[in-house]
């Protein structure tokens, strides 16, 4: 008990005193989590009401794959990322290796087929007459699109909640790709992965600390915007 | 059918008693190289006894130590077995064997590090900051790393040219390949990395890139120190050590037995 408790308090005096590397993996994970989800939900969002709202041919197909897309563990889309920036892979010329550019890419990649699919699920539950009544009074598709994501869009702040969580908790992407560069490119999960290594359990803990309370946050926001759903 | 593998599966357990459980902390140079499959098994069958290996850093596995989570430590960095010894956490600290480092760099090595003392080479890459890759995790390599820097006239923390990548040695060969970065290796983990990775050997054979292993003996209450002795006394025993100088890998010898060639 007294090693837990110690680890505690230590951590708490780390975090207090302002520890530069800890505050670092905190900017630099929040900075690629919210760029990384961002940017996939400026495509998936549409993408993915798109084929809601339409079903377009081979809409089925798709949504199946977001499914299957969804459930590849993030090691393996660390190690691809990495397969084409690497020196001898297609893209090696970017110099993109171990960079927070990097994560961002496979961030992107992890939170796409989540906002996608979540997407389409809002898309495809919303009241057909909000589409229908726009396209008849003279609206394109994507005009009648942007209009019935307004009204999803508190299942759309879900989405991207749950995005958020996803991609800061995240631990494979960051290692593989990122490096886990001192200063550079550590999160808040590398970071814990680091000091337990080290043997330094309060050291672990403090970035753990910061993790469980934004990840927390998120989570406490992510509830509050469903129950507003539900209304 | 059933009834019947039942039997044999009891008279499999109880044609010997169960094997006692020892519990080695020990760095991840010597389970990835394949020494303790070849070094633990003769042992295992004479003592009856199950090693289990928990491969970590030198200092997570001196802290398993610490705490009772291990009943025999083997690791690599002196100044730290010795501060483990001092504080009461262990006692009995044996040699056990030792390999040595190597400075890794690109063919084209820029900062003419090559031949050089291990000292001059970090020097010298400091001077023309070529990157360099740094373990950056407490770890055995990371010390001595730690080491030569101070002696080349201090660690470049905070250098753009110093990547502080806090991962285990083969991540980090595989980030100084990719960079075309210098960096220190354990000359087990390098062999077997050579043929996947862009890198040449630049410094080798100086006495400061000889690594020591050291074995200790936990005094932590719930660390079982009967069966720990038992393996120290094996590591360090006439059969041990020829066993630990036969070890090879892809046909290089990476550990000496105590006292040879020193």
């Amino acid at each position: 008990m007294d090693f837990l408790w110690g680890g505690v308090r230590e951590a708490v005096r780390l975090l207090l005193h302002g520890d530069a590397t800890t505050y670092h993996a905190t900017w630099v994970s929040l900075l690629c989590t919210i760029l990384a989800i961002t940017l996939a939900a400026l495509l998936a969002v549409p993408y993915g009401a798109w084929l809601g709202l339409y079903r377009p041919r081979g809409s089925r197909a798709q949504v199946f794959a977001l499914r299957v897309a969804m459930s590849v563990p993030t090691v393996v889309i660390g190690l691809l990322v990495f397969g084409f920036l690497s020196r001898s892979g297609p893209l090696g010329a970017l110099d993109l290796l171990y960079t927070k550019a990097a994560i961002v890419v496979g961030l992107v990649m992890l939170a796409f087929p989540l906002l996608a699919s979540l997407a389409h699920g809002a898309a495809a539950s919303l009241d057909r007459r909000v589409v229908e009544t726009a396209l008849t009074l003279g609206a394109g598709r994507w005009r009648a699109l942007l209009k019935s994501l307004g009204e999803a869009r508190v299942q759309l702040a879900a989405a991207y909640l749950a995005a958020f969580g996803r991609c800061f908790t995240e631990l494979g992407i960051a290692i593989t790709v990122g490096g886990n560069l001192k200063m550079r490119t550590r999160t808040l999960p590398s970071s814990i992965q680091l000091e337990l290594g080290r043997g330094d359990f309060a050291a672990a803990l403090a970035p753990g600390f910061l993790l469980l309370l934004l990840a927390a946050v998120a989570a406490m926001l992510t509830h509050r915007v469903s129950r507003e759903a539900l209304r | 059918m059933r009834a019947f593998l039942l039997c044999v599966l009891l008279a499999a357990c109880g044609a010997e008693d169960a094997p006692k459980v020892l519990r080695l902390a020990t760095t991840t140079s010597t389970r990835d190289s394949g020494l303790l499959e070849f070094l633990l098994p003769p042992f295992e069958k004479k003592e009856n006894v199950e090693v289990q290996v928990v491969a970590v850093g030198t200092g997570q596995a001196l802290e398993l130590g610490k705490r009772g989570d291990a009943d025999l430590v083997l690791v690599h960095a002196r100044s730290l077995e010795d501060e483990f010894v001092a504080k009461g956490h262990g006692s009995d600290r044996r040699d056990v064997m030792y390999n040595d480092y190597v400075v890794l760099g690109p063919a084209a090595d820029p900062a003419g590090a090559k031949g050089k003392g291990a000292v001059e080479a970090f020097r010298l890459i400091a001077a023309t900051r070529a990157p360099f890759v740094s373990r950056g995790d407490k770890s055995g390599t990371h010390i001595r790393e730690t080491q030569l820097w101070e002696k080349a006239g201090g660690v470049p923390k905070g250098e753009d040219f110093h990547l502080d990548a806090g991962q285990g040695m083969g991540a980090c060969l595989v980030m100084a390949g990719e960079k075309d970065a210098y960096i220190l290796a354990d000359r087990g983990t390098w062999l077997a990395f050579k043929s996947k990775v862009d890198l040449v050997v630049l410094v080798e054979g100086d006495k400061l890139l000889f690594n020591e292993y050291g074995a200790i003996l936990p005094t932590h209450e719930k660390a079982d120190r009967a069966v720990g002795a038992k393996l120290l006394d094996y590591l360090t025993s006439a059969e041990g050590q020829r066993r630990i100088g036969e070890f090879r890998v892809e046909g290089e010898r990476l550990f000496h037995p105590v006292g040879e060639g020193q």
